[in-house]
């Protein structure tokens, strides 16, 4: 049966290594001389996507009108009444077991159950994967003499343990002694999947910190929330204050975008509110936007307020007040010439940028809300009302096209609108 | 590395002292004229100013005569009548306390003698302090009230102001307060709110304005304020400048919050003071209109040259408390005397107390010299090194007690806690170290600049001595200002410290050269803002000036025959020793790119800290998995 359905499956396996593994008969004595080689042990560094994944996936719905389930499918049906979630997915692993003593199938059994670990919310449980490894029987696959050694032993099993091994490196999960035993005890100390579970122990531990710009692992839900989270990330300022200044309307929170009233978050910093007090009302500023901001797997948009750059004949040369310092000398003026003694920097061509008062995530990207922000804003800077404001929003970024289809056609005819509306606010601004 | 650095120095050092010794023993010149040059200054150049240091400022016997008269009662007063822990403990001076202060005539030390004052020297001064120190709140509230409070009326009041304010501060009907602290404004004089403008008949000036950690803020009846004045500039440009006014309490608008609940002094009363709408009188400005700034620098670098005195005061106190102690207290059967952990802390105490009343007598005999000579830096120095001595004076003599110390039962834990605000008032210990630095290197680098002209002028003599010079450094020379040797000033007893002594001034002023010429000019980053290696050059200065203190009154002490002189030697010995090799370890850090020089990495550590606003490192039992 398993060895029909294995077959059934193959078909729809895009890639010719899983092809390569799922056409073996699960569990049976295998051809240990391979005509290709599993590249997937070796291509743990390259970056995770769905597609890449060691993870063979079950063949796309469309395609075949008749749905044939996946082998084992049936232990993870859902029970009447109970909920998908940790105790339920130890459960169907058990009962795999239970009905299955010889373990017949186990490799697709896994795989499944690494299809399925996301839905149960698992993904990133080392005790669930363990509990996979554990499937697995127990010293069968470890080579016994030079040769097995020399020639991958089982491969179909070893490519599995990897894949599994290779979700768990994808979503950050750090092998722990307990999965060490288990290859060990499964494919033994010279197998691939240790080789991977070494390499994990290496690198995890190096990459796991590299973001010096940590993102929580949970992402708040609340649209609020994570325009807090992403200007906070965003702005270096311990001190700036997260201000927001409307609230999405709490019947239509779920899609912000479509909400009557979206909600419009701004962060400044006390500097950036000196700078804009210090701002020439005669220089309009810029509100500019959407600029796009990755948070994990989310993509938020944000606006700036900002200037342009001063032109070096207008900036103000500040000056060393005679009276200022009670106790010291403020400067000495000696007319010693600086060799390049001290001056180690490196010659750095630095481009110096216009100043930026302001950031806001808003729930629509249209000139009305981000002018609420502007509002919003004068009421603790109250020179912004003195300054015209210009608003430049570029229609849609490559990525907001990318994130909706169904956003595009509103967001075309919104750009047609504040085309129309920019102008006139132009033509206001600089009357 | 650092060890071989130091080797080196000392090397070069002793390799510059050999040779040249006719030279400028030859050229020590036989200077007639009265003012002495600023000790301080002359040192940044490489230079010894002898005069005014050597031979060890002396009083006469008829000042002697009275001094001594005047202490006797005050310390008698301070024995037996004072309660330190009781006016800890409430807070507050109590009246009686206060009567008698003012009968013994202590509210008008330096008040002139026509004014109803004592008419003190700086010494006189510096010794009477020794005597009130025994109570830290009331040598605070007595400081504010004369050594800031009325010291503006002294310097620049006009006779008027002297006779209508000076007799009644004198006798302490009237106490007075130094107001210039703001709550925006601590050293930034440029931040100062406070205002005084000038009514329509301009008969009066309208201040208004808050401010904040004054002295006596609640007992004064007379406050120095200093506010902004609109000011007209010699261009007829109006400009805001700082004015100093003289404010009685009975003027109107005066009011002031409750005192302030501090870790020490907790007798003196600090509080705030809130003017608003107080008509002052023209004619209660204080100096110039517009020269308030000015003023208050004066007021504040003339203030500070006491501190020494009394601290050394207050560690001489802290010895006999504990000697007792150590001598009677016994563990393991031995007594606490005889452990050398202990005994250290004993001469660390000895060392201090001595080095800081030599620093401080010496610069008030300095000050008390005719010609009114600025003394600032040195006054800073004796603030900055008597501040930091009696902090750890007071914490290794409650080392010393173990866990009574901390009890408060003993006095020691209120005299540290009354020790630690030395550090911070009349300028931090950071910025006067600034001031010191900036200030000697501004000389420095004045008197170098001006040689450079000359040179650049091709005046002959200058190019010779300069070339000349260089080729003896190269050469290696010896060092010798003249303070060993037969015509020495030191006494041969301490030659190796004044030998020590010659080496460093000659290496520093060779040191600050080479920074004026890589921090000089202003841009990308002028010397003001290195301020790690400001706070070297302060310290190099100020053990220095702490060398030059002690030798000069050790020498006196053996030649005069005071009794325990032994005693003066070796302290003044150790002091050196521990001194110069401290110098020459930042006299190496200040070369460039000195393996013993930290300052990127500490700036570094820093940045990343202040960035964050925590602390980064992860905890040692965090772990990966």
């Amino acid at each position: 049966m398993s060895c029909v359905r294995a077959a059934l499956l193959a078909r729809g396996l895009p890639r010719g290594r899983a092809a390569i593994c799922s056409a073996i008969l699960p569990g049976a004595p295998f051809s240990q001389v391979s005509p290709l080689l599993p590249r997937g042990l070796h291509c743990s560094a390259t970056p995770y996507t769905s597609t890449k994944s060691l993870v063979p996936r079950p063949s796309e719905p469309e395609k075949k009108p008749g749905k044939v389930p996946a082998p084992h499918e049936e232990l993870f049906q859902r029970a009447p009444g109970s909920a998908r979630d940790k105790a339920s997915f130890v459960r169907a692993v058990q009962s795999f077991g239970q009905h299955n003593v010889r373990k017949r199938g186990h490799v697709d059994f896994i795989y499944l159950a690494l299809r399925k670990m996301r839905e149960y919310g698992v993904e990133r449980d080392l005790a669930a994967y363990n509990l996979l490894l554990d499937i697995f029987p127990k010293e069968v696959f470890r080579p016994r003499n030079i040769f097995q050694r020399i020639f991958i032993h089982y491969p179909r099993q070893q490519e599995c343990g990897v894949a599994v091994l290779e979700q768990m490196e994808n979503h950050g999960v750090m092998p722990n002694k307990e999965t060490e035993f288990l290859l060990l005890q499964i494919f033994g100390r010279r197998s691939h999947p240790m080789l991977k579970f070494v390499r994990m122990r290496l690198w995890l531990t190096r990459f796991q910190n590299v973001n010096p710009f940590p993102v929580p692992r949970e992402l708040p839900q609340d649209a609020v929330e994570l325009a807090t989270l992403g200007l906070r990330h965003m702005e270096p300022d311990l001190s700036a204050r997260v201000t927001v200044y409307q609230k999405p309307s709490p019947d239509d929170t779920r899609d912000p975008a479509d909400s009557i009233q979206p909600h419009i978050v701004g962060i400044q910093s006390p500097d950036q509110q000196d700078a804009l007090a210090r701002h020439n009302p005669a220089r309009p500023l810029f509100v500019e936007g959407p600029f796009s901001l990755w948070l994990r797997n989310k993509c938020v948009y944000y606006h700036i307020l900002r200037a342009d750059l001063l032109p070096p004949e207008e900036k103000e040369v500040q000056e060393i007040p005679e009276e200022w310092n009670l106790y010291y000398p403020m400067q000495l003026d000696l007319d010693y010439a600086r060799s390049g003694w001290d001056d180690y920097e490196f010659d750095i061509d630095e481009v110096e940028e216009g100043p930026v008062f302001a950031i806001c995530m808003a729930g629509a990207h249209d000139q009305e809300t981000l002018a609420r922000w502007i509002q919003g804003l004068q009421e603790t800077n109250p020179a912004l009302a003195r300054i015209p404001v210009v608003f430049r929003l570029a229609g849609s970024t490559g990525e907001l096209l990318a994130a909706s289809g169904l956003e595009d056609s509103r967001q075309s005819q919104r750009e047609g609108q504040e085309e129309d509306e920019r102008v006139q606010r132009q033509q206001q601004g600089q009357s | 590395m650092s060890g071989c650095g130091l080797f080196l120095r000392r090397a070069a050092a002793a390799r510059a002292r050999r040779a040249l010794v006719a030279l400028t023993a030859s050229r020590r010149p036989l200077r007639t004229s009265p003012q002495s040059r600023a000790f301080a200054k002359e040192l940044c150049l490489g230079k010894i100013e002898k005069n005014g240091v050597f031979p060890f400022p002396e009083v006469s016997q008829d000042e002697l005569n009275e001094i001594n008269q005047l202490v006797k009662p005050v310390e008698k007063f301070f024995l037996e009548e004072v309660d330190s822990r009781k006016i800890d403990r409430e807070g507050k001076i109590p009246d009686d306390t206060l009567e008698k202060l003012k009968s013994l005539g202590l509210f008008g030390m330096q008040v002139p003698e026509e004014y109803g004052g004592l008419g003190l020297s700086h010494t006189m001064y510096a010794r009477l302090g020794e005597a009130i120190s025994l109570d830290p709140s009331i040598t605070v509230t007595l400081a504010a009230h004369q050594a800031i409070g009325l010291k503006g009326i002294i310097l620049v009041g006009t006779e008027e102001q002297k006779a209508k304010y000076l007799p009644k501060l004198a006798s302490g009907e009237h106490i007075a307060a130094f107001c210039l602290t703001e709550p925006g404004s601590g050293s930034d004089a440029a931040s100062i709110q406070s205002r005084a403008t000038l009514s329509e008949d301009k008969k009066h000036y309208i201040l208004n304005g808050s401010k904040v950690w004054i002295s006596n803020g609640g007992l004064a009846s007379v406050f120095t304020v200093f506010a902004r004045t609109e000011v007209a500039d010699s261009d007829g440009s109006v400009k805001d400048k700082i004015t100093a006014f003289i404010v009685e309490r009975d003027f109107g608008g005066v009011t002031n919050g409750k005192p302030e609940d501090k870790l020490g002094i907790r007798g003196s009363n600090t509080c705030e003071v809130h003017f608003e709408n107080t008509k002052v009188p023209v004619e209660n400005v204080l100096g110039e209109v517009g020269g308030g700034f000015k003023l208050a620098m004066n007021i504040l670098n003339s203030g500070r040259f006491s501190m020494g005195s009394l601290s050394a005061a207050v560690i001489k106190k802290l010895i006999e408390l504990t000697a007792e102690y150590a001598c009677t207290r016994k563990q393991f059967n031995r007594k606490l005397s005889e452990f050398g952990l202990i005994q250290e802390k004993f001469a660390l105490m000895a060392q201090k107390a001595y080095v800081m009343e030599s620093m401080a007598y010496l610069t008030a005999g300095m000050l008390d010299q005719p010609g009114l000579p600025d003394c600032s830096i040195e006054a800073a120095m004796v603030k900055v090194f008597s501040s930091e001595g009696v902090w750890q004076c007071t914490s290794e003599a409650l080392q010393i007690l173990g866990g009574s110390g901390y009890m408060k039962d003993y006095p020691f834990e209120r005299m540290l806690r009354d020790a630690r605000i030395l550090l911070i008032f009349e300028g931090t210990n950071e910025i006067l170290r600034l001031f010191i630095a900036l200030t000697g290197l501004q000389h420095a680098g004045r008197t170098l600049t001006a040689k450079m002209n000359e040179l650049k002028r091709g005046n002959m003599s200058v190019v010779m001595e300069t070339v000349g010079r260089r080729l003896r450094d190269s050469l290696g020379q010896t060092v010798d200002m003249g303070l060993t040797g037969d015509l020495g000033l030191v006494h041969p007893s301490l030659e190796d410290s004044a030998i020590k002594l010659e080496q460093n001034v000659f290496l520093f002023g060779r040191t600050v050269e080479a920074l004026l010429r890589r921090f000089g000019k202003p841009c990308p980053q002028s010397i003001v803002d290195e301020q790690l290696v400001l706070k070297r050059v302060a310290n190099i200065l100020i053990n220095m000036y702490g060398m030059v203190a002690v030798l000069s009154r050790a020498s006196r002490s053996i030649r005069i025959g005071l009794r325990d002189h032994d005693h003066e030697i070796l302290l003044a010995n150790m002091f050196c020793v521990e001194a110069y090799f401290q110098n020459l370890f930042s006299l190496s850090q200040l070369d460039k790119d000195a393996p013993e020089n930290l300052d990127k990495q500490t700036k570094k550590i820093a940045q990343q800290i202040l960035e964050k606003r925590a602390y980064i490192c992860a905890h040692p039992l965090d772990r990966m998995s």
